[in-house]
């Protein structure tokens, strides 16, 4: 019934670790600061720690998940094996909206921070216009050059816009990070479960696992992006925490942003037009992984081709940024993403797990009966 | 069939990339200076903005308005001016003392909303109307319009006035454990003299501290390599006789908070590398080791002036020093109201150190 895909269609496994990153990090990036120093002030560093372990955890449940799916196939592969055509294809379905909500999600997100910062005049219709069209040609190139995108948003932002959190040191207050430990464990949890939406994205691995050429062995380099992941993310809040303090961070849409109006060189004065220029780069991979995904649970469910529904799917996400441009629609977008993300991820992957799992030892235990 | 669809998407792209607005510099009025005013129930704004003229030579031009609101100002001055305004190079926001009386709050929240301003941005009180002060420094200057946020950037880096920005004025104006500080201007004749700091409490100025005192909040603020204070070490009667001129290298303030019977105490202990360039000619007896003399009244007459400027705050109830935020990062569950009806009452105990690094290359 299903055939493994041709080698040329392939990737190494070491380009996980980029693909990972590329999709964890993202708009977030700019502004997950905030509610997290609402609930946990100086300890949020924590939060962001502890939210990183748990994703390790998921991270490693997810491989264990896939290596149940039948001749390496993607989790549209697993429902139709374990549910049948029907119940298999509307939990399939309900990835896709997932995926859908998650493009549409990232897609605003950018377009605001671009209409805020940069050209506030501009409708949201032309930005989503080039982006979704250049997201047409990189996934019509086929899912080596989404990695190669992937690749290429990892290590210019890193390059280039990471460094420039050094200049913050200038105004560091150290003894914003003390007391240590002065909030509850509850306060804390409620970070963390703020600051775990941040890590996800991994999950599209459901869908590109069988793109893997020997797709178990690229379990350690996931978790190795997970920890780039996790320290980029404590050095960033670590900063914010000695920069700002929990009262001025409250006030401020994205504290990232505002980090990087402080590095002044002679030639250039405003720094973050700079950062959120090149910080397409780090959009733009979130966007193009999520909209692949869509259309390959398409595939892999009606068996129509990617190159006759991606237009259909972007058009759209088109569609969708002409009605919500309001600050609110986008801040619920969000919200939902998050909640539907973390559902998937630290719920609806438990569960199918546990009971993959208790289904084949049945079988097994079944068989060795006979 | 490929070749021309993407030659359409290319088309489509430079077409859209036509949409963004450029702005070229003559074609827009940058204001680098912005004064605000309260006069006879009125809000004034002042906008300092350069003309380019030929070469390198620009000239310093104002616009006045007035307003019954704060946030009208600027919309009034587009009506004033042939060109649109631009507050992306705002290097200077000054406020007159009964502007800043009246409390700048409203500018302060605005200001941390805006993201078109740097973070670098000055702010500033003047002793008179922000007008009047800019009016000189626009009429003085030649060709330099950014006279005074050159002067308090001059101030900063080699003598008495403690950093201050738009950054550290928003950080401290939000925190629950201090309040924010500017520089202080005053109007000498036709020129323009930086006179102190000006002290908030809860963005409402309250009073000003003259830049000897300055000195003192710079090196307790934290660590510093600038700013230069005079002592007094004896008493030879003759006016200057008795005094010496001290530069600071390096001077690190250390706090401790510790609890004394029913009280708290706080310790500054305050290390001050300096060296001491301008002394009196009797210092300079030879064989005689005045300066361990000398020293010691130094340090004594430092902790003496600390004193004295930490009651001064403490009688204002005012905490520009940010001990609140001090004491925060030491005790858990920090409680802000319970702190500051203590502070006016608090025991405050500066100790300096002073090391004489060098004086100069003559004995």
């Amino acid at each position: 019934m299903k055939q493994t895909l041709d080698e040329r269609f392939l990737i190494s496994p070491f380009l996980v670790f980029f693909i990972v990153h590329a999709t964890q990090v993202g708009v977030g990036m700019l502004g997950f600061q905030r509610p997290l120093m609402e609930d946990a002030g100086q300890d949020a560093w924590m939060a962001v720690l502890l939210a990183g372990l748990a994703t390790h955890v998921l991270i490693w449940l997810m491989y264990r998940l896939l290596a149940y799916s039948p001749s390496g196939g993607d989790i549209v592969s697993l429902h139709k094996h374990y549910f049948g055509r029907w119940f298999g294809g509307v939990l399939s379905i309900g990835l896709l909206a997932y995926y859908a909500l998650a493009a549409f999600t990232v897609l605003q997100s950018y377009i605001e921070i671009i209409k805020v910062w940069m050209f506030p005049l501009m409708g949201a219709w032309q930005f989503s216009l080039i982006f979704l069209m250049l997201t047409y040609y990189v996934i019509s190139g086929g899912f080596r050059v989404v990695a190669g995108l992937c690749f290429w948003g990892v290590v210019i932002p890193l390059a280039t816009i990471f460094p420039m959190m050094a200049f913050a040191f200038e105004y560091a207050q150290y003894r914003n990070l003390l007391p240590v430990l002065d909030h509850s464990p509850t306060q804390i949890l409620k970070a963390v479960n703020d600051m775990a939406f941040q890590y996800l994205g991994f999950e599209v691995l459901l869908m590109y696992y069988p793109f893997l050429k020997n797709a178990p062995s690229s379990q350690k380099w996931a978790h190795a992006s997970n920890v780039l992941t996790i320290f980029l993310y404590l050095v960033v809040i670590l900063i914010s925490i000695i920069f700002y303090n929990k009262e001025q961070i409250a006030h401020i849409t994205w504290p990232t942003l505002t980090l990087a109006k402080i590095p002044e060189v002679p030639f250039i004065e405003r720094m973050e037009y700079i950062v959120i220029s090149i910080y397409v780069l780090v959009v733009f991979p979130n966007l193009v992984v999520a909209v692949w995904a869509m259309a390959r649970v398409v595939k892999q469910l009606f068996s129509i081709r990617q190159r006759r529904s991606l237009p259909v799917l972007i058009a759209c996400l088109f569609i969708g940024t002409l009605f919500f441009e309001e600050k609110s629609d986008i801040e619920r977008f969000i919200q939902w993403t998050s909640k539907s993300g973390l559902f998937l991820i630290g719920v609806y992957i438990p569960l199918l797990y546990v009971y993959v799992w208790v289904v084949e030892k049945v079988k097994k235990s079944l068989q060795q009966k006979q | 069939m490929g070749m021309k669809r993407w030659l359409a998407c290319l088309l489509g792209l430079l077409l859209l990339g036509g949409c963004a607005k450029s702005r070229p510099i003559d074609q827009i009025q940058i204001i680098q200076q912005m004064g605000y005013d309260f006069k006879d129930d009125q809000y004034i704004g002042t906008a300092v903005y350069p003309t380019f003229k030929q070469g390198p030579m620009t000239k310093p031009n104002m616009l006045t308005t007035s307003s019954p609101t704060v946030y009208d100002l600027i919309p009034r001055l587009s009506a004033k001016s042939a060109l649109p305004i631009e507050e992306g190079q705002l290097r200077l926001i000054l406020f007159g003392k009964q502007f800043a009386e009246r409390g700048i709050e409203q500018i302060t929240h605005s200001l941390a909303r805006n993201n078109k301003v740097g973070s670098h941005l000055f702010l500033g009180v003047a002793e008179g109307s922000a007008k009047e002060l800019l009016d000189i420094t626009a009429k003085t200057t030649l060709s330099d319009t950014l006279y005074l946020p050159n002067l308090i950037k001059q101030n900063e880096q080699s003598m008495n006035l403690p950093k201050t920005n738009l950054h550290l004025f928003l950080y401290r104006y939000f925190s629950p454990g201090s309040d924010p500080f500017l520089p202080y201007f005053e109007k000498k004749g036709g020129f323009v003299k930086l006179e102190g700091v000006a002290l908030f409490r809860d963005g409402r100025y309250v009073g000003h501290v003259d830049l000897r005192d300055s000195f003192l909040m710079k090196i307790l603020l934290g660590e510093t390599k600038n700013g230069v204070y005079q002592l007094k070490v004896g008493e030879r009667g003759k006016q200057g006789e008795d005094r010496v001129m001290l530069q600071n290298l390096w001077a690190k303030p250390t706090y401790k908070w510790r609890r004394d019977g029913d009280r708290h105490v706080l310790d500054v202990f305050v290390h001050i590398h300096a060296s001491v360039r301008d002394y009196p000619s009797w210092l300079d007896e030879p064989g005689a080791n005045l300066f361990t003399d000398v020293k010691k009244k130094m340090e004594k007459e430092l902790e003496q002036d600390m004193r004295r400027l930490f009651h001064y705050f403490q009688e204002k109830r005012i905490d520009p020093m940010g001990i609140g935020d001090f004491v925060r990062s030491v005790t858990r569950r920090w409680d802000r109201e319970s702190f500051y009806r203590e502070y006016p009452d608090l025991d405050i105990r500066p100790h300096v150190t002073v090391d004489i690094i060098h004086t100069g290359i003559g004995e």
